[in-house]
């Protein structure tokens, strides 16, 4: 067994650290008020690869596969999860096209996404439907050598950035959910205002409406009746930027926390000299630790998948046990900051109500549970 | 022509712990000097739209092999290494003297750049020491370099003034930490630094006797910060104290 990095992955993460640093940290506050990115940092983040670092450089990534992917979002996330929410959810959306894709949409598609000129969005939740994609109601109906689209998607991470979107409809003659690429801002696509959410503010939620979208049928990912499939699939390794966002979180609550313990003073003496905040950190550290390398091996996992079925085991796992963990740590981070850990000037404010989110994306922590048990027990 | 930027390993100055006044090297992941990444930027600024080729020079042990490809992601064209297990704590002379020894086994070398001192001892000697043995002109403290041919335009900043000093070529510069801003290597940078040309030798190949050490390091200590608990009622009165304590206003 081997816990150590490549040289290469210990660079990814330094560089990723270091352009959190320098770059996002110093904003990350005002993106939290304003619930925006800069656009500056879109740019920063796919000049540097970001946007690409699972798939092959033959469509324009970087080839460094899943487990590097994970240490540098963990860095990025750490300095903001609404950035880290941008880059997971278009990773799920061009891990999909670049499982399901054929040649043509791959060689389409893919590349100006890895570069981050296009950013991927990935829509399967609808106002009626979130834990159960099988129930969708978005329609696609043939018409000659087209497609046309009708739907409302809820909850779209990343919609009003222009790229494909993996769009999700019941294919009308077979009655099965399929999946389209459709390019946003077509004639048809529209969107909703960005819902203001608790947490992981900038990055962007909005509803899409498809009205009488007309996509050629080329625009099929995979085939007629694989949605659902495909979904479970791509949703799997989208689990993988969920729980590394997250542990981006956990990191920065962790290092929010020394710091505090150290600087606060009681008494003329730092209260990190208390038991109580010891015991504190040591859960913190605990905590940080067990999901850290949780969240390293289901890179490794992602890299090297043999089963998919238990691929999906372990994802739904890590990214449950992940997102559960992190709120965990977030409120003992704010319990070594006292009141002040719930004002606006201290960054645990903001961490506590993004890691609570993490619960209900690509799934809630039911869901999780749900799919691990159906695994283990085979029922 | 060929640009060489001497850098050199050190530890993660950001990871180191302290113990009981003792920096504690383990598991620290090892790095290049802050101000070595400058002379290279400066290196990858006086490159753009000319043929040169930039040439990363370090003398350390084995594990700088690994640790140059920082240097090679961040744009260095190919690595000279010199390297052996005794150079882990070789001091400033011993280092120069196999630096140049490297460097006379190049060609058309135009430019030599050092940091203005390394990232862990800081004694900023060896960059004077390469010159002096190599017989060439060099210029320390400097903040901006321009190249016009056969000569170098180069500011120097002193305490109080600065310099505009042109310097034939080929010469030793030292630079320091403000000249540039040191570029962020891609991930696809990181990755192709790896099979980048490199050169490695060994103290043999260049035929140089180390010789025995003059200098003995008796302690290592971190400094002790004591706070000293001044409290102030106004920013008046911060001024002041800070004042008082030459902080400000100096
Ligand atoms: C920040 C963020 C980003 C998101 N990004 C995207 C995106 O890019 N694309 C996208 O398509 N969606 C996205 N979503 C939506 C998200 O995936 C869904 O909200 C999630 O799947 C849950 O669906 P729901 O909200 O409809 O909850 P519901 O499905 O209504 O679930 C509510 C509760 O009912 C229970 N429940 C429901 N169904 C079952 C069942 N079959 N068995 C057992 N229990 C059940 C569960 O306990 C669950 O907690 C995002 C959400 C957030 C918060």
């Amino acid at each position: 067994m081997n816990f150590s990095f490549t040289k290469e992955q210990e660079l990814i993460q330094r560089m990723a650290k270091e352009y959190a640093e320098k770059n996002i940290d110093p904003v990350a506050q005002q993106i939290d008020i304003e619930n925006q990115i800069p656009a500056e940092i879109i740019e920063g983040l796919g000049e540097l690869d970001l946007f690409g670092i699972p798939f092959s450089d033959e469509y324009g990534g970087a080839g460094s596969g899943y487990a590097t992917y994970v240490l540098a979002m963990e860095q990025i996330a750490a300095a903001s999860s609404g950035v880290g929410m941008i880059i997971s959810a278009h990773t799920l959306g061009l891990g999909a096209i670049d499982a399901f894709g054929n040649e043509e949409q791959k060689k389409k598609y893919m590349p100006k996404s890895c570069k981050g000129e296009h950013i991927v969005s990935f829509a399967f939740t609808e106002p009626g439907t979130g834990s159960d994609p099988k129930q969708i109601t978005s329609t696609a109906r043939k018409e000659g050598d087209y497609y046309i689209l009708n739907g409302t998607k809820r909850f779209i991470t990343n919609a009003g950035y222009p790229g494909p979107i993996v769009f999700f409809a019941k294919e009308e003659e077979s009655g099965r959910v399929t999946g389209f690429i459709v390019e946003k801002f077509c004639e048809g696509y529209s969107i909703s205002e960005p819902w203001e959410k608790l947490g992981m503010h900038g990055g962007p939620l909005l509803d899409v409406y498809l009205k009488d979208v007309k996509v050629p049928a080329e625009n099929i990912l995979g085939a007629i009746g694989q949605g659902y499939p495909i979904l479970q699939y791509a949703i799997s390794y989208g689990k993988v930027g969920v729980s590394s966002a997250a542990l981006g979180g956990a990191l920065a609550a962790f290092n929010e926390a020394v710091k505090y313990a150290k600087e606060k003073t009681h008494r003329d003496q730092p209260i990190a000299k208390f038991q109580s905040t010891k015991l504190n950190i040591a859960t913190i550290a605990e905590k940080y630790e067990a999901i850290r390398w949780l969240t390293y091996r289901l890179g490794y996992l992602a890299d090297n998948v043999k089963d998919p079925v238990q691929f999906a085991k372990d994802a739904a796992l890590t990214k449950d046990f992940v997102c559960e963990q992190i709120v965990d740590i977030c409120k003992l981070a704010v319990s070594v900051h006292g009141s002040y850990g719930l004002m606006k000037d201290y960054k645990v404010e903001r961490l506590w109500r993004d890691a609570i989110m993490g619960l209900q994306i690509e799934g809630v922590s039911d869901m999780q549970k749900m799919i691990v048990a159906g695994v283990i027990l085979g029922m | 022509m060929n640009i060489v930027v001497a850098m050199k390993q050190i530890p993660d100055l950001q990871q180191i712990r302290i113990r009981n006044r003792q920096p504690v090297f383990d598991d620290v992941p090892l790095t290049i000097g802050d101000i070595d990444k400058n002379a290279l930027e400066a290196a990858v600024n006086l490159k753009e739209g000319t043929d040169a080729n930039i040439i990363v020079l370090s003398a350390g042990n084995e594990d700088v092999e690994d640790t140059i490809k920082e240097a090679l992601a961040a744009g260095a064209d190919e690595a000279f290494l010199i390297l052996d297990d005794d150079l882990e704590d070789a001091e400033s002379s011993q280092i120069a003297t196999i630096l140049a020894a490297g460097l006379k086994k190049m060609d058309d070398v135009s430019l030599i750049l050092f940091g203005e001192g390394s990232g862990d001892n800081y004694s900023g000697q060896v960059g004077s020491r390469v010159a002096e043995l190599m017989d060439l002109p060099q210029v320390g403290y400097v903040s901006t370099i321009e190249v016009n041919g056969n000569v170098a335009k180069v500011t120097r900043s002193l305490e109080d003034v600065e310099e505009v000093i042109e310097v034939e070529l080929p010469a030793v510069i030292s630079v320091m930490a403000g000249i540039n801003e040191p570029r962020i290597p891609s991930v696809t940078q990181i990755l192709k630094a790896g099979k980048k040309p490199k050169e490695v030798l060994e103290l043999d190949d260049i035929e140089i006797d180390l010789g025995a050490a003059t200098i003995e390091t008796n302690s290592n200590l971190a400094p002790e910060s004591d706070r000293k608990k001044i409290v102030v009622k106004s920013v008046d009165e911060l001024v002041e104290k800070l004042t008082a304590e030459n902080l400000i206003g100096r």
